[in-house]
């Protein structure tokens, strides 16, 4: 629409009375007969099924996953809006956490919150005469292989982000090499790990080593979900990961600014993803500082 | 021709998170986009397109949310609108 020259300035908006509301409640009933005859309900039964086909596939599983609930905790310490602020997480916390559907125990689920948040996306051009320092929208990639996690053909991937993120690379004409951060759609541990795989920035399988030593925490060398994501801050859609980039290419999220606050790289270039029902569509974003 | 750096996200719009009573999803719809159009340094005469994101069924009680009602409480008449969808 905006290249089109129909719109100028787009908002995108999220608002969900997910808790008090009980608007999450409500994917329990959004369940097919043939899946509940099968005792399958809601969208933590349906990533479970991927998890555990990844854990038959590549994934060490909860060995892994900790490494993700517990650092992005530490970034949902550095960040008082999230709801998970000031409550740090243990292996012991973590491990001690009751199932929620195996493989998930609690840790690895995303909030359940009542909220909302928007942005606003213009031209670059526009973006000059206005207050902040823009986040530019470098490359993006989607990819949509499916509706269904019952219609997958790979339930352990490669899932979109496999295309979606070659694609995103491509339109911004970089490599994996000069992405400084990333903030990654995050509705369970699971995703995370799957996602960063199928993007390239560990080979199949070695997600077990790759997150550990703090690497996405911060002082990491890939700092991951800032705000805390999904897991520790808020859900709000891709909105969580998309807001979070573009506040710390703007320079404005205080104790966990990316840089030397947190000791991490100053950021110029951030990758986001979002994906949508269990893993099936996928997008990718890649901003840079404008 | 390439998307690359023509665009960009120029404003972000919070509101209160995580257990919130008496509050519907609208408000929270109204409220991240009154701040984000702040934040960003416009007015809301200038947004001429509105996105829902994809949305879940909707909460007990409440309309369905679609952009068409939420540009009607914002009190703003986009040339675009439409709802992300999976």
């Amino acid at each position: 629409m905006l290249d089109a020259g129909i719109c100028n300035y787009v908002v995108i908006s999220y608002g969900h009375s997910g808790l008090w509301g009980g608007g999450m409640r409500q994917l329990l009933f959004n369940t097919r007969a043939s899946e509940a005859a099968f005792g399958h309900f809601g969208a933590v039964g349906r990533y479970a099924l991927a998890a555990r086909r990844g854990m038959h596939a590549f994934s060490r599983g909860p060995d892994t996953w900790k490494h993700i609930a517990m650092g992005q905790r530490k970034w949902a310490n550095l960040n008082p809006a999230a709801i998970m602020h000031a409550k740090p997480m243990s292996e012991e916390d973590y491990y001690g956490a009751p199932l929620v559907v195996e493989p998930f125990r609690l840790f690895d689920n995303c909030q359940m919150n009542d909220g909302g948040r928007a942005i606003i996306v213009t031209s670059a051009e526009r973006a000059k005469d206005l207050k902040h320092r823009p986040a530019l929208i470098m490359g993006m990639g989607l990819d949509n292989p499916c509706n269904e996690i019952a219609q997958a053909q790979y339930t352990a991937g490669p899932t979109g982000a496999k295309k979606a993120g070659r694609a995103a690379l491509e339109m911004a004409g970089i490599g994996l090499a000069d992405i400084d951060a990333c903030q990654i759609y995050d509705c369970f541990t699971y995703t995370v790990e799957v996602t960063l795989q199928d993007y390239g920035f560990f080979g199949y399988g070695e997600g077990k080593d790759w997150f550990k030593g703090g690497t996405i925490e911060p002082g990491g060398r890939m700092p991951v979900n800032t705000s805390g994501g999904q897991l520790s801050e808020a859900y709000f859609m891709g909105l969580t990961p998309i807001s979070e980039a573009v506040m710390q290419l703007m320079g404005r999220c205080g104790p966990r600014q990316l840089g030397p606050k947190t000791q991490t790289k100053e950021p110029q270039i951030i990758l986001c993803s979002d994906n949508g029902g269990t893993l099936q569509s996928h997008a990718c974003l890649i901003f840079r500082r404008g | 021709m390439s998307l690359k750096d023509k665009y960009a996200v120029v404003g972000v719009g919070y509101t209160p998170q995580g257990k919130v009573a008496d509050r519907t999803s609208l408000s929270f719809h109204l409220e991240a986009v009154s701040n984000a159009i702040m934040d960003a340094g416009l007015k809301k005469e200038d947004i001429d397109g509105l996105i829902a994101y994809r949305h879940f069924p909707p909460c007990p009680g409440e309309p369905d949310l679609t952009p068409q009602l939420l540009a009607q409480h914002l009190g703003m008449t986009p040339t675009y609108i439409s709802q992300d969808a999976n």
